[in-house]
């Protein structure tokens, strides 16, 4: 996978200004940042592929495919993922989920692709953004509102028990006290939130 | 009854069991008053910025950004351009942003180039907005607002001339541009009571004969040629932003820290200073530790006392397993004494804690910005002090078991 990268980046187009970057990437490893503002709830979740779906590989094969498609329907329902206390009475107001690789916002993957041995035959049909060559990343964000936002003093996450390649997510959360970060485990899948109100 | 006997028992033997007490006491006071400053210092690093939701700087650590942005402690490993900055600015999510730009220094202490809105922006104690005591705002570009530290040192006024260093470590100074003090702020318990604050201009201008870092011999731009200049700054140390609202914070933080043109680094100051406070926390492990053992070391004395005590008790034992006391009433009155130097101890030890905090209160709020409250026991404290007491009744039970297997002994001996 390091060499492919590494490829990935020396071919990368001759513009000589071009700044380069690759954003650390922690297998196992999740980021979930939550913002609590009056009634609402913003919760935003970025997941390495390895972790949601077990690869990191473009789907080629239709399980994987299946896989993909099957890991996205289950992230776009929160409530599922992370369990908010009834008395909380939160309920979805939108939620997004999607695969993105590393590198998709840039363009020009297609050239350098082709000296990939294999894979380039089903580069016609590569409808989403993955790339062999990068990690890939599940990014899902939701808006919850609650009736009751200040009952919301733990969630649970059955992230852990739906996606059983996570092993940690590393939360932020915001309310009006301030900002505090947490670590949540699969050993512990609990975050206390009664400090934050 | 074995109360009133065990209560006499300790009066009898007033001194030595008066010293036990105060090195319980002692030690008491010492764990609890570990605590107290454990926790007020906490409390006051946490508090050292509030309402600004993040701060943004060149990319390295959140620890690092944290610790040069608001503590002024150390440097920044490189600046944020005034391009990247005006471009945070320009996004709709920002509903403010405030420069900061470090690195000459006045004496010992810093110099931070800033707006006015720094005044209103920056906040501390849970949203305390920093007061001026003395003075009003900088509004001439050679006007400077001091800490409440930095005019309690170096005795200035409103009005003195101040002249800024080069660099932080330096003896070149800028002479040719000497600042007015136009405000004096009020002590706040953070890093800006220790902060020399000018423009932000003001940086470029003491700036203008200065080419890398040396001054252009025979140059010095006279003040007024210095104010008709433009002095846009290339660049600043970090910006403190402010939301519009608090759902957009992680979409901001996010956008910051994928910025393509310049490598930035955006971090909620809670989060960066809960990450600063895990590092210092073992030095808190550690205090804890020491002053535990220090609690330890009393009740090991306070063994070492009634088992020599017990030497000379034997006659009285003997007199009462004669009277018809049974052994398991010897071992319980030896508990109950230890109980009881340990209860008077611990109630002792809190007398001295908050003589002590009463005392040292006001001293080290003004030497160190740390404020110490002086409330009522928290539970933990109770707690504390109730397993002092147990731990007290516990260790007691070794001599007090020698004291039962001897009184069986001593009875049945014809001579003692």
């Amino acid at each position: 996978m390091k060499t492919l990268l590494f490829l990935a980046l020396a071919v990368s187009p001759a513009v000589a200004e071009e700044t380069r970057q690759v954003d650390a990437h922690e297998h196992g490893v999740g980021q979930l940042d939550i913002a609590f503002d009056d009634k609402q709830i913003a919760i935003e979740l970025h997941a390495p592929g390895a972790d949601i779906v077990g690869f990191e590989y473009a789907a080629e094969s239709s399980e994987d495919r299946a896989a993909v498609d099957a890991a996205v329907a289950k992230l776009a329902v929160p409530l599922d993922l992370f369990v908010l206390p009834a008395v909380a009475k939160c309920s979805v107001v939108q939620a997004s989920a999607a695969l993105e690789s590393e590198d998709a916002h840039e363009e020009d993957h297609s050239n350098h692709d082709k000296e990939h041995k294999d894979e380039h035959a089903d580069h016609a049909d590569h409808e989403k953004h993955e790339d062999e060559s990068g990690h890939t990343e599940f990014h899902a964000e939701y808006l919850l509102t609650c009736a009751e936002p200040a009952a919301v003093s733990e969630i649970k996450f059955a992230y852990f028990d739906v996606f059983p390649n996570a092993l940690e997510l590393e939360v932020q959360v915001v309310s009006n006290t301030g900002a505090n970060a947490f670590e949540v485990e699969r050993d512990n899948p609990m975050l206390d939130l009664r400090g934050m109100f | 009854m074995i109360f009133r006997l065990a209560f006499g028992s300790l009066m009898a033997r007033a001194l030595t069991v008066g010293m036990t007490i105060l090195a319980i006491a002692l030690s008491v006071a010492l764990f609890l008053g570990v605590e107290k400053v454990r926790t007020g210092a906490k409390a006051s690093f946490a508090d050292t910025i509030s309402g600004t939701d993040l701060i943004v700087g060149a990319r390295s650590g959140s620890v690092q950004l944290l610790l040069y942005s608001v503590f002024r402690i150390g440097n920044a490993t490189s600046n944020l351009s005034w391009e990247s900055y005006q471009d945070i600015a320009a996004r709709s999510e920002v509903d403010w942003i405030v420069p900061i730009s470090l690195g000459d220094s006045h004496r010992q202490f810093r110099v931070m180039g800033t707006t006015t809105a720094f005044f209103d922006r920056y906040k501390y104690r849970s949203g305390q907005s920093i007061k001026l005591k003395d003075g009003a705002v900088m509004s001439d570009l050679f006007d400077t607002v001091i800490g409440a530290d930095v005019a309690a040192t170096l005795g200035y006024r409103v009005g003195d001339p101040i002249v800024v260093a080069h660099g932080l470590a330096s003896f070149t100074e800028h002479e040719d541009q000497p600042f007015r003090i136009s405000g004096i702020l009020e002590k706040t318990g953070t890093p800006v009571d220790r902060t020399v604050m000018v423009s932000l201009e003001a940086i470029e201008a003491i700036h203008v004969d200065w080419k890398s870092g040396a001054k252009i011999p025979g140059k010095s731009t006279p003040a007024d040629v210095i104010r008709q200049m433009e002095l846009q700054p290339q660049a600043v140390t970090a910006a403190l932003v402010g939301v519009k609202g608090r759902l957009q914070v992680f979409g901001l933080q996010r956008a910051i820290n994928e910025y393509k043109q310049e490598p930035l680094l955006a971090v909620l100051p809670g989060v960066a200073l809960q990450e600063l406070w895990q590092i210092v926390g073992i030095a808190e492990t550690a205090l804890i530790g020491v002053s535990g053992m220090v609690v330890i070391t009393a009740l090991i004395g306070m063994m070492a006392t009634i088992f020599s005590s017990l030497n000379e008790r034997r006659r009285e034992m003997a007199i009462f397993r004669a009277m018809g006391a049974r052994p398991r009433v010897i071992l319980g009155l030896l508990v109950l004494e230890a109980s009881l130097m340990a209860a008077i101890g611990a109630v002792l030890g809190l007398v001295f804690l908050y003589v002590g905090l009463a005392i040292a209160q006001p001293l080290v709020d003004s030497a160190f910005g740390l404020w110490l409250p002086i409330d009522a026991p928290t539970a933990r404290e109770v707690c504390v002090l109730l397993a002092v007491i147990a731990a007290s009744a516990i260790v007691s039970l070794v001599p007090a078991l020698r004291a039962y297997r001897l009184s069986l002994v001593d009875g049945m001996m014809v001579k003692i």
